[in-house]
């Protein structure tokens, strides 16, 4: 108690330099909690992102995830009704899993013939009420600005494509998509112009020609190879077109109902599934569900390999990008620290040069080595404590600032404008974290001037002048 | 109270080597008032030193208070000063951001008094030195004599039994260092305790129980009181 009370009396002593050595530390603690709190916002931004689209896990074929990219159906789920009613009746999973809903991806190829246009896609068949379900995951309460799954309610050949799948077949004006450039046709420059009743005829003739077919200018086929192995082909409508974030994915992607895609794939031989994507209430249950579904899964296991894979696995992206976070987020707190580390060290060793007759005093009549180190160190720490609170007031109420403020901002692999968010308020691991890591900093810079002042010479420190 | 035997010290500055103390033989007596006289350089501050166990000679034995403090570890004799040794220096060197009050119960903090020992003493060396109304001061609030009795004080908080005063009145004009000599001499009488200092004023002889001379970092002459053998 004496040694905190001339401590911080001390520090009062030179309230300039205590002043601008807490600022320092109050800044770095500020900057490292605000880039902390964008990072953990990305991370919740990227993890709701994932969990809403692909669920919290999916079961699929032990190979599907390495190799179904080449054949997908070749790894159907048999008998996938079964392991959803299994799921949905075991006691400790049905708390957890909020959704349970069968999947199906396949290869193929979409034409727009009366464009006479064609590519290769992706194909997926989801059960549009389900994934309108996974869309209200929000465990980290977001601001939600996840649209709704246009399938839910649209007729069984309703489809939802790529923007890039849409540009490609020329399906831009069909569905309104805006900013959607067109190829730019060829002219032919030999001969002469054409009149301009005949061009102007001929602009009104085009959209004629396809209205008069009686096709939907929205109407595209899809040629998948069936389970047999055998060609066939499916008409879709296109009711929306749904930007994916990856250009690469977004000239591959195109989703439609589950039946209609079983039908596809199947025809009338009995339906399979690539994937069952399980979402949870909340992620902490990942390992729990997992360890709850191994012997479910072993009971299915004895026709069809099946492996269940959580979202940090399916997504290696995410990883990826929070790794990027923590690693960018570490580098900004060593650079702070070694900051706050020449800051105190200074100041300390400031102290020690003015207050070397203090010290002679002090071990003259009585205080030994050990109390002048305590002495020194308690100063640091206390600096470090008070640059640390006040950098994390400081980080709070700029961070509720910005997040008033309603600026936004697209993340990685997303098309939505997100809200820019710093979470700091919350975070209590990070703010813990960082407040015990500057007062260790502050103790560290601190312990070489007190180790240097305990080891002055008595006599030499009272003659100092 | 302290004997020094065949003390020797010598500084090293650089190459070159200045001893300042040449084998001195002293004995201080117990609840006496002894001054160390002498000019400039003769060696005052370093035997006082010596005796206040705050430097060591390079030859020779110092016993204070029945301990052989050259066998004391730098622990050992921390204990050792801030249960038997008091001090009081030229500059008074209170701690600024203490208190009168605060400045004399630190040593009795260090000692791990309790507080209602402390709530005792305190006041009672307050009104002892004359401050019972400046408790509250800080050192910078006081003058240099009021400082300089704080530091009296302070330096018989712990109920020393040898107090060291390195020209305690040097940086008092002359009214109120004769004033704090006559406080420290009511100081000797009052608890009993040894107080030994150094000195160039001729006047402080007058208040001395016993004055040693030096010069050149050589007893010079003893004078106890009554007796006129000094040089």
């Amino acid at each position: 108690m004496m040694t905190l009370s001339l401590a911080v009396r001390n520090l009062l002593r030179n309230r300039r330099r205590s002043l601008a050595t807490l600022l320092a530390m109050a800044i770095g603690a500020t900057s490292i909690l605000l880039f902390g709190g964008y990072s953990a916002n990305i991370n919740y931004t990227m993890h709701t992102a994932y969990v809403q689209k692909g669920g919290h896990m999916q079961i699929q074929h032990r190979d599907f995830y390495l190799y179904g990219s080449g054949n997908p159906t070749a790894y159907g789920i048999a008998d996938y009704p079964k392991i959803l009613a299994a799921i949905q009746n075991d006691e400790v999973l049905r708390n957890m899993v909020l959704v349970a809903t069968p999947t199906l991806q396949f290869g193929g190829i979409a034409g727009n013939y009366a464009a006479n246009v064609s590519r290769t896609i992706i194909g997926n068949g989801f059960v549009a009420e389900d994934i309108n379900h996974m869309r209200r995951w929000n465990d980290f309460g977001l601001r939600d600005v996840t649209p709704m799954f246009a399938l839910e309610g649209a007729p069984a050949d309703a489809a939802i494509v790529g923007t890039g799948v849409a540009r490609v077949l020329q399906l831009c004006d069909a569905l309104k998509i805006d900013r959607c450039p067109k190829p730019e046709k060829e002219q032919k420059s030999d001969g002469k112009a054409m009149p301009d009743d005949i061009a102007q005829l001929s602009l009104q003739e085009t959209p004629a020609a396809s209205g008069a077919s009686g096709i939907s200018p929205r109407r595209i086929e899809v040629l998948a190879g069936n389970s047999r192995g055998t060609p066939n082909v499916t008409s879709l409508e296109v009711i929306r077109a749904e930007d994916q974030g990856f250009k690469e994915l977004d000239e591959l992607y195109v989703m439609m109902h589950l039946a209609q895609a079983q039908q596809l794939i199947y025809g009338k031989s009995p339906p399979k599934v690539t994937s069952i994507i399980l979402q949870l209430r909340h992620s902490d249950q990942i390992p729990a569900a997992l360890a709850r579904m191994a012997p479910i899964l072993a009971t299915f296991s004895a026709s069809q390999p099946l492996a269940v894979l959580d979202f940090r696995t399916l997504n290696p992206f995410y990883v990826q990008t929070i790794q990027l976070f923590d690693t960018i987020f570490g580098f900004i707190f060593a650079l702070i620290g070694a900051i706050v580390l020449f800051t105190v060290s200074n100041t300390m060793n400031t102290a020690v040069v003015e207050r070397t007759v203090e010290i002679g005093t002090l071990r003259a009549i009585g205080l030994r080595r050990a109390g002048i180190r305590r002495l020194f160190v308690t100063e640091g720490a206390l600096l470090g404590l008070c640059g640390a609170v006040l950098g994390v007031v400081l980080a709070l109420l700029f961070s509720a600032i910005v997040n008033q403020l309603g600026l936004t901002w697209s993340a990685p692999g997303t098309v939505d404008a997100l809200p820019l968010m710093l979470r700091v308020w919350g975070e209590t691991g990070m703010i813990f974290g960082t407040t015990f890591g500057l007062i260790c900093i502050a103790v560290l810079s601190a312990w070489w001037p007190a180790y240097r002042a305990a080891q002055l010479d008595v006599v030499d420190a009272l003659r100092h002048v | 109270m302290a004997v020094l035997t065949q003390v020797e010290k010598t500084y090293h500055l650089d190459s070159v080597s200045v001893p300042v103390i040449k084998g001195v033989d002293i004995l201080v007596r117990r609840a006496c008032f002894t001054v160390l006289m002498g000019p400039s350089g003769s060696g005052k501050t370093t035997l006082l030193n010596m005796i206040g166990c705050i430097d060591k000679p390079d030859k020779g034995e110092v016993i204070v208070a029945g301990c052989k403090v050259g066998d004391l570890t730098d622990d050992a004799l921390s204990d050792f000063r801030a249960q038997n040794i008091g001090f009081i220096f030229q500059n008074f060197n209170l701690l600024p951001v203490l208190s009168a009050y605060e400045n004399i119960e630190y040593p009795l903090l260090l000692a791990g008094s309790s507080s209602k020992k402390r709530g005792e003493r305190v006041p009672k060396l307050l009104d002892a030195v004359g401050l019972g109304d400046k408790a509250k001061y800080f050192p910078g609030q006081l003058s240099g004599g009021q400082r300089q009795r704080v530091a009296i004080a302070r330096a018989l908080a712990r109920k020393p039994k040898l107090v060291i005063a390195d020209e305690p009145t040097a940086n008092l004009d002359s009214e109120t260092g004769a004033a704090i000599l006559a406080l420290m001499r009511q100081m000797v009488e009052r608890y009993a305790v040894s107080f030994i200092f150094s000195s160039h004023d001729p006047d402080v002889i007058k208040a001395a129980d016993d004055t040693i001379f030096l010069k050149d970092g050589t007893i010079h002459g003893i004078r106890r009181q009554g007796e006129e053998d000094a040089p």
